[in-house]
């Protein structure tokens, strides 16, 4: 479904991650993992079209979609949901899941299955984005991210700054995604969660790939397991 | 006193809209546009020269507008383009003299083709009486006209998704293009609109007072202290801030003299730079 071949990203002429490649099979839930400052955000940034890459090739459903802007990369059916959220700190829920759906009207269908996954999001449906709390923040994000219904969600560190039971909560809800079909794509730092939750992973180190395998496979090696598991 | 703060009322709705046309500008694509004024006085020509060649007034209006708004697409579309490449101050530095170019160049080809040239809508009927104050049919057109379009803009904000999806843009522009909103074609739409506004505020000022083809600056300035007083981004704040300000400036007017009122409203943008710099209704960044 998804397939990134050397794809080299960064600032100002320095890349910051060089010739990373990786596929994403339809119906997989797939992890990036990586200490901070790896190169995770920068690889999801420019995959997603909000960064310019500098070399290297993504196809998406066979199209070649590298340096296709973040815009038009939505409407082919990537939803991405960055770290840093995005969301529209004067807009209320509701209307930030209405622009989720742009330029369409949204379906009535979609918002019941966002509201069904998120509870929270409709009792606030009225709130505005800045008063809300990082957990609900998150979940506005992605909701807002599956409005557009995408085929491929891509998170970036999901469980940023929230407590460890909303870090569970928000893997649950990307559990039910999975189960209704959606094909995930998840860069994240807290390994074990991501570890229980994805089928294959690839290790990200200092902007290259320095590993790759299933989970299983991963979480029974050394370097991964002093690195990423904390067990020495 | 009444009539003086009437008058101030009709001259800030006018102001208020001059600066909902810059400030939207600006606040999706971070360009301040100097040309601004011209926009309005290039409308205010077309209207004259249209109804000087026999055309009905509200079909030369409407030109007018359109003229506006086409002079907004030219800019988005040639000059502006480079502009946008550029991000932060790099940007709004880059916007400040293009435009600034494009009033001198403009400023000068009217002053050259058309000298005396200028629009003054005569509208007929007596004057109504408000307040004890008798108001000309002029200024209360004029006043209607600028609530009519305020309405309009606000309904457009809040209650259409394409209005939602330009205050997207200008509260997380990352935001909005994950969504699938394109920003170019959001600043293409909104400097047509902001083209068209600049029309429609020469058109009602030309029912009270007339407007010449060296009014362009004057334009910018009351648009640009309006905005500043408003709070950069905010249709309502534009709204408050042009009332208040159109008083400030027919009081001080009558009761100190023309000569010192651009040095006091300047003084109020001073005073709400220092005190309150997001604006009245603006938000913090």
């Amino acid at each position: 479904m998804l397939e990134v071949r050397a794809f080299s990203a960064g600032y100002k002429g320095n890349d910051v991650v060089r010739e990373v490649s990786f596929h994403v099979e339809l119906g997989e839930a797939v992890m990036i993992i990586g200490s901070n400052g790896a190169g995770k955000t920068t690889l999801f940034r420019a995959m997603c079209g909000l960064l310019e890459s500098s070399a290297g090739e993504v196809i998406f459903e066979g199209e070649a979609v590298a340096g296709m802007p973040a815009q038009r990369l939505v409407r082919r059916g990537i939803g991405f949901v960055p770290a840093e959220r995005h969301l529209f700190p004067r807009m209320t829920v509701q209307e930030h899941l209405t622009l989720g759906a742009y330029p369409k009207r949204p379906d009535p269908e979609t918002i019941s299955i966002v509201f069904d996954l998120f509870p929270r999001l409709a009792e606030r449906r009225r709130q505005h984005a800045a008063t809300m709390s990082g957990g609900e923040q998150q979940m506005l994000a992605m909701g807002r991210a599956l409005m557009s219904k995408p085929s491929l969600l891509v998170l970036d560190e999901p469980t940023t700054g929230l407590a460890p039971k909303l870090a569970h909560e928000a893997y649950e809800a990307l559990g039910v995604l999975r189960r209704q079909g959606l094909t995930l794509l998840v860069a994240e730092q807290q390994v074990p969660l991501a570890m229980a939750f994805c089928d294959r992973g690839y290790v990200l180190e200092n902007g290259v790939i320095e590993l790759e395998g299933t989970s299983e496979e991963l979480a029974s090696d050394p370097r991964v397991r002093q690195a990423y598991l904390g067990v020495t | 006193m009444t009539a003086t703060i009437l008058d101030g009322i009709v001259l800030g709705l006018q102001f208020g809209i001059l600066a909902v046309g810059l400030t939207l500008v600006y606040g999706l694509g971070g360009v301040l546009n100097l040309a601004f004024g011209q926009m309005a006085v290039v409308a205010a020509l077309v209207v004259s020269l249209a109804m000087g060649a026999g055309i009905p007034t509200i079909a030369s209006i409407g030109l007018g507008l359109l003229a506006g708004g086409v002079f907004g697409l030219l800019l988005d579309t040639t000059l502006l383009r480079p502009v946008y490449r550029r991000r932060g101050e790099a940007r709004v530095l880059l916007s400040l003299l293009l435009t600034l170019g494009v009033a001198f160049v403009v400023d000068g080809l009217l002053l050259w083709r058309f000298p005396t040239e200028g629009l003054s809508l005569h509208i007929g009927g007596d004057a109504v009486e408000i307040l004890g104050v008798r108001m000309r049919t002029g200024s209360l057109l004029a006043s209607g006209i600028a609530l009519a379009a305020f309405v309009a803009l606000f309904l457009f904000f809040r209650g259409t998704t394409l209005g939602k999806a330009v205050r997207s843009i200008i509260q997380d522009e990352e935001g909005a293009r994950l969504v699938g909103i394109d920003p170019n074609r959001m600043r293409t739409l909104i400097l047509i609109l902001s083209g068209a506004l600049a029309g429609l505020v020469a058109v009602t000022r030309s029912m009270t007072s007339p407007v010449t083809v060296t009014q362009g600056v004057s334009f910018t300035i009351f648009a640009l202290i309006v905005t500043v007083v408003g709070g950069l981004g905010s249709v309502a704040g534009a709204f408050l801030a042009g009332i208040i300000l159109g008083i400030v400036n027919t009081v001080s007017s009558f009761y100190i003299g023309t000569f010192l009122t651009y040095i006091i409203l300047l003084g109020a943008a001073a005073l709400t730079i220092l005190l309150r710099p997001s604006g009245l209704l603006g938000v913090p960044e």
